[in-house]
């Protein structure tokens, strides 16, 4: 079973409260992104990256406004899973090293199954390598308890890499694909 | 014997059962959540997976992930430990109908036993004394006060889908009853989906008594003595014993066998414990069936040399019992502490983080069941129990000499937990003559 490098712990011995300070990020980001939208469309702009510490704001102009591919809300360096941190699916490059790519995303398993490259044995893989995909693609299957979950790539972006093999059982939280998104 | 099974349970009992299929050569998955990934002992397990978030309800509680990695994993069976879904018949019975084994006693045990009020009736057919009380479902607040002035105040209004201390409100007259009825029915309802109530006579200030039974396959029950576990505190325990102290022999037969008798009317098979409750007048009433292994088995092992696990896991995979009740022999004390990390200065404010320090008590007469490590990081999201220190002795007082050094040894920071009280409690001059019972605690250590 494939793990992921295993965090250092650094935790804190104070009681978690999140739920308020992520309101008022939360609120506070969605501002500066309305902010964002009307400066690109006053100066025609098609393309914006804001980063601030651990905050990255990026937006594409041209059809549909994108959602940002990492949590609003700012993941404090060096702290272990918390379990307030949010069940998002994504976890930024950042945290593979310091050699990597901007833009690089992991699209992580939101179950236990095992992962299918193909919707059924005879058919076509729904991805490869260097394929463009969009938020609702199905990009594989995951089947649990005899049900084959289709799983969806939920970001825009390329597959540089396949991860896992078909019929590989996989654990939640195990790395399917990487996808480069800008 | 299986040859793989998984542990559907964290923290010291995944451990525990870990370690009797080590010694059984039974190969092990562990399921974890992704706060506990650091855990050092998952890494005694053959296989680790991942199955959720840090919420219970995504991982240790989420029926579908924890079958789902039994399937990828090719398991026998698998072990629910204590807590999380070890007493959720629904549960076993998918276990069952995906064809893997439930390391516990069968669904329709599980049933009938998990609803108090039918587990009061199987009592009362295996001629168990039960708490006098409604006798069935208390559906309004004019029965509840026709129940009262018949068994006569202070009363206890129970959840029937409650147990574990939990569920429970009591009332001293008519003007309380009236106010807490119809928040006990909302509570239950919320807590554990069923708002059915029924009533007891309140037992105030009883001694908590429980026996450790096991059954197998074939119809044999036999009983490993008894635990008492009245130091307690809100409903929950902190030190157990065994033998019960003060217990006259007779008593003592007649609380076991009224176990044995109960386990053999609901066909109960595998481990499991017989609560009851033993007045100052030397009555003992029925309380409730847990159908698990228990946190406290500990100190059954150390009397009676049974390895208690590694018998849930051969019953489970079809073995008879090798041993008849003449064969269990208890001998000795043995008393659990409760490592809970919480700050009893501050409420018993739960204290997750790191573990920075960490010394082990040891010598003779020292058991620690634990999983808990220097650099441990102790997650806020579960119970904060985090090890049990267990001592043995020939007599009840070396046993409680042995358990006061080895908590003087214990040093644990920056984390605060129970230790200090567990000591306090046990160097108190009435712990020392066996008098006190479930109100010990509140009365004589908080002053309240």
């Amino acid at each position: 079973m494939a793990e992921q490098a295993a965090k250092k712990p650094t935790g804190t011995s104070s009681p978690q409260q999140p739920e308020a300070a992520d309101a008022a990020d939360t609120s506070a980001t969605i501002g500066e992104v309305r902010q964002l939208v009307q400066l690109m469309i006053d100066n025609d702009l098609h393309e914006v990256e804001v980063r601030e510490g651990e905050k990255r704001i990026h937006l594409k102009r041209g059809g549909k406004l994108q959602a940002p591919a990492v949590p609003l809300e700012p993941v404090p360096a060096g702290e272990s899973a918390q379990p307030g941190a949010p069940e998002d699916r994504y976890t930024p490059a950042q945290q593979a090293g310091p050699g990597a790519e901007t833009g690089l995303i992991d699209i992580t398993s939101p179950m236990v199954g095992t992962f299918y490259t193909t919707a059924s044995p005879d058919a076509d893989a729904f991805v490869a390598v260097g394929d463009a995909v969009g938020t609702d693609d199905v990009i594989c299957i995951i089947e649990a308890m005899k049900v084959m979950n289709e799983i969806r790539a939920e970001c825009a972006g390329v597959i540089i890499e396949i991860c896992v093999k078909n019929a590989q059982p996989v654990e939640y939280g195990q790395t399917l694909f990487k996808v480069k998104t800008a | 014997m299986f040859s793989r099974i998984l542990i559907a349970n964290r923290g010291e009992i995944a451990l525990r059962i870990i370690r009797a299929c080590k010694e059984l050569g039974v190969e092990t998955v562990a399921v974890f959540s992704e706060v506990d990934r650091n855990a050092s002992y998952l890494h005694l397990a053959d296989e680790r997976i991942c199955i959720g978030a840090a919420p219970s309800a995504e991982s240790y509680l989420n029926i579908p992930r924890i079958i789902a990695a039994a399937e990828i994993a090719d398991v026998e069976a698998i072990h629910p430990g204590y807590g999380f879904l070890a007493e959720n018949a629904h549960f076993a019975e998918i276990c069952r109908d995906c064809k893997i084994e439930f390391v516990g006693p069968s669904v329709e045990s599980m049933r009938a036993l998990g609803d108090k009020i039918q587990a009061k009736e199987l009592a009362k057919a295996a001629n168990v004394p039960v708490v006098p009380g409604s006798d069935g479902l208390v559906e309004t607040e004019e029965d509840a006060v026709r129940v009262a002035n018949e068994i006569g105040y202070p009363v206890a209004v129970k959840a029937a889908a409650g147990g574990g201390g939990r569920g429970i409100r009591f009332a001293h007259n008519e003007v309380t009853l009236r106010s807490n009825f119809n928040q006990a029915q909302s509570e239950a309802e919320i807590a554990f989906k069923d708002g059915r109530l029924y009533m007891e006579k309140c037992i105030q200030n009883f001694r908590h008594i429980e026996v450790q039974i096991l059954g197998d396959r074939t119809g044999n029950v036999v009983h490993l003595y008894e635990r008492e576990c009245s130091v307690q505190r809100r409903q929950q325990k902190v030190i157990e014993e065994t033998p019960a102290p003060e217990l006259p022999a007779e008593l003592r037969d007649a609380i076991c066998d009224a176990a044995v008798r109960l386990a053999r009317e609901v066909g109960y098979h595998n481990a499991g414990t017989v609560e009851f409750m033993l007045d100052a007048d030397g009555n003992f009433y029925f309380l409730e069936v847990n159908t698990r292994i228990q946190v406290e088995h500990c100190i059954t092992e150390m009397a009676t040399d049974v390895d208690l696990v590694k018998w849930q896991l051969h019953v489970a995979s079809g073995r008879k019992l090798a041993m008849t009740q003449d064969d269990i022999h208890h001998s000795g004390a043995s008393i659990e502490c409760r490592i809970n990390a919480e700050d009893p200065d501050n409420d018993f404010r739960p204290c997750p983080g790191r573990v920075e320090a960490l010394v082990l008590p040891g010598g003779p007469g020292i058991r620690w069941d634990s999983h808990i490590h220097q650099g441990y990081v102790i997650p806020p999201t579960y119970d904060s129990m985090i090890g049990k220190l267990i001592a043995y002795g020939p007599t009840r007082s070396e046993a409680i000499a042995t358990a006061l050094r080895a908590l003087d040894e214990f040093v644990i920071g920056p984390t605060k937990t129970t230790a200090a009280l567990c000591r306090r409690v046990l160097a108190h001059r009435r712990f020392a003559r066996g008098q006190w019972d479930t109100g010990f605690i509140e009365r004589e250590m908080l002053g309240k």
